[in-house]
């Protein structure tokens, strides 16, 4: 499935502006949320073929969103892939509950926007080289 | 006796007194009948007032367990009752029973022994050869299940547990181990408490398993609690790094072919510095994870090969920026090893860096790899600075620096401690031969994937369709999809 509309849950203004500025500089469709309840709401009001999510969220975090959005054996986004995206090393329990209900799992210090840009190509099914590689 | 002769005297000389003729048969007679009366009562009560001191004198003989004929007095009969001496003849009975049966002497010896248990601040576990509790004392981590059977709760490290030791001490006569700092709860968890172990099995004595556990909260914890606020500060440290990252990508991607030569240059030092803060946040937080045993190691099929390329550029770049040659021969047809991707590429990357940092200018550093044995081998070798021998022994020790290098060349000492941590946490060895002024070569192995694999399907320690990227991961849906 190829992806072409992103909804990013970031509240850090720096970060957010830093995946949006160029995931639509690569031609995607990005809206930007930048509390949890804000970002939950919208996940649910527009089929997003892709919701990154950050953990450390005011009004709602992260994992709650997820559980919300996929918990207890329901799926409120079927169509959508979801990417959590943190800076806080969780514990080896609350990642492996994760692992059931996300598609990837990323420390935000290690990826940059190139590499982020190849994670998202790789989960529509691209192939790491579809995306324009800018190396110097 | 005394007192029938007096009675009878008594009421002789009153009769006398009476008017009764002295020389009168009957006056003998009445004498004599008082005489043989008094002395039946006399007899009598003699018998009833000493019965209750003979039977206290025989309950005693019976209870020093004397040779005797006798047969013990009953406490439980009326009479006894009705005197109140049942309860003291029960005393008798009782306290015999507690002090002098030489059956019952163990059971008060282990009362006391196990009341001093109690008191110590150390734990006591003994178990049956299964690792069934026979016994515990106070201060033993133990908790007791629904179904009544007691457990023992220690958080051990997955690769290192004791009942996987125990289960390896089937065929052993004798044993003893040790582990340090295992904790009972998780950290945050109330009531947590630090223990240094020591355990002691001997095959066949019944309680064959004798587990002794030291408290060590005390010592433990501060140091936790440091360790706790570095990860906090290091944690704190990545948001910034991110951006900074982040943004140099973003000019590289918008303006960099806008840029001339040099400009180019300075872009790529503030990437190669940003790469390399990074990198020291990891290292920190790997250690500070690793020393308070939180560092998971998720070891699963990969090769050597496809790990150095996630880093390949990163690498290349640092080596250019600071003027040094970096030459990488990995073979791709190495047999795969078992390993944690974002961890050992770390190791690769300390090492190379260690490298660069102590070559010369325009000197180079070359990343060999072959197989040995069941091991697959890494050399990383520069032609710099080299070590006198009295380093080389402290070199993987924390926040170790020599006295030269602290001077001139930059760096924090956990670069070689996290190294260390990491190739031990994956089954290798790591190490280093130097020669002052001539370089150094260290070298590192891990087991291939085949010598280690049914030890790891058997720990479930693999996931398998996720893709390791950095310390996180992705999905692998093409391999869902076939």
């Amino acid at each position: 499935m190829a992806i072409k509309t992103i909804l990013v849950i970031e509240d850090d203004r720096f970060i957010g502006e830093m995946y949006v500025r160029s995931l639509k500089h690569s031609g995607y469709e990005v809206d930007w949320m930048v509390d949890g309840h804000d970002g939950f709401v919208a996940a649910q009001n527009k089929p997003y073929d892709l919701i990154m999510l950050d953990i450390m969220l005011p009004e709602m975090r992260g994992s709650e969103i997820l559980k919300g959005l996929r918990g207890g054996g329901k799926n409120l986004v079927p169509n959508s892939k979801i990417i959590v995206m943190t800076n806080f090393d969780q514990d080896e329990e609350s990642r492996g509950a994760m692992e059931h209900n996300v598609d990837a799992y990323l420390i935000k210090a290690e990826i940059t926007p190139r590499h982020l840009l190849e994670v998202v190509s790789k989960l529509s099914g691209e192939g790491p080289e579809a995306t324009p590689t800018t190396e110097t | 006796m005394a007192m029938q002769v007096l009675l009878t005297l008594v009421i002789g000389t009153s009769l006398l007194f009476a008017g009764v003729d002295v020389s009168s048969p009957k006056f003998w007679v009445s004498m004599m009948a008082i005489l043989v009366a008094s002395l039946g009562v006399n007899i009598i009560l003699v018998n009833q007032l000493l019965l209750p001191l003979k039977d206290l004198a025989d309950a005693l003989t019976h209870a020093s367990r004397e040779p005797t004929d006798l047969t013990p007095p009953n406490p439980n009969a009326k009479r006894h009752e009705q005197i109140g001496f049942k309860p003291l003849l029960q005393y008798i009975y009782e306290s015999h029973s507690q002090t002098s049966s030489p059956a019952t002497d163990a059971s008060g010896a282990a009362d006391s022994i196990k009341r001093a248990f109690d008191q110590t601040s150390a734990g006591i576990v003994i178990m049956n050869s299964d690792g069934k509790i026979l016994f515990s004392n106070k201060n033993a981590p133990v908790t007791v299940t629904k179904e009544g059977e007691k457990r023992l709760n220690l958080i051990f490290e997955d690769n290192d547990t004791f009942d996987a030791w125990l289960q390896e001490q089937k065929d052993s006569v004798h044993a003893e181990k040790s582990w340090l700092r295992i904790a009972n709860k998780i950290v945050g968890e109330e009531d947590r408490h630090i223990y240094d172990i020591s355990v002691s099995y001997e095959k066949g004595s019944g309680s064959d398993v004798v587990m002794i556990l030291h408290d060590r909260t005390g010592l433990y914890q501060p140091e936790d609690d440091s360790l706790d606020f570095i990860s906090f500060a290091a944690h704190e440290l990545r948001g910034p790094i991110t951006v900074i990252r982040g943004y140099l990508d973003v000019l590289d991607i918008e303006i960099g072919e806008t840029l001339d030569q040099e400009q180019r240059e300075l872009i790529k030092r503030l990437v190669v510095s940003a790469n390399r803060l990074s990198g020291y946040i990891n290292n920190i937080l790997n250690a500070s994870k690793y020393d308070r045993r939180h560092l998971k190691i998720r070891l699963v099929e990969d090769s050597l090969y496809s790990i150095y390329e996630t880093i390949n550029d990163d690498m290349q770049l640092r080596a250019q920026s600071q003027n040094r040659l970096l030459s990488v021969a990995i073979p791709d047809n190495l047999p795969t090893i078992a390993a944690d991707r974002s961890s050992l590429s770390e190791v690769i990357a300390n090492l190379i860096d260690n490298g660069l940092k102590y070559s010369n200018e325009g000197g180079s550093v070359s990343v060999t790899a072959s197989l040995d044995g069941n091991m697959v081998k890494v050399n990383v070798e520069d032609h710099g600075i080299g070590m006198p021998s009295n380093v080389v022994s402290n070199l993987f020790h924390k926040f170790y620096r020599s006295h030269r290098s602290r001077e001139t060349v930059s760096g924090t000492g956990i670069g070689l401690y996290i190294c260390k941590a990491i190739v031990e946490s994956h089954g290798g060895t790591i190490g280093v031969k130097s020669q002052e002024g001539v370089g150094s070569v260290f070298t590192f192995s891990v087991p291939t994937y085949a010598s280690v694999k049914d030890k790891l399907l058997a720990n479930g320690s693999t996931n398998d369709g996720l893709i390791s990227q950095g310390t996180g991961w992705i999905k692998n849906h093409n391999m869902y999809n076939g």
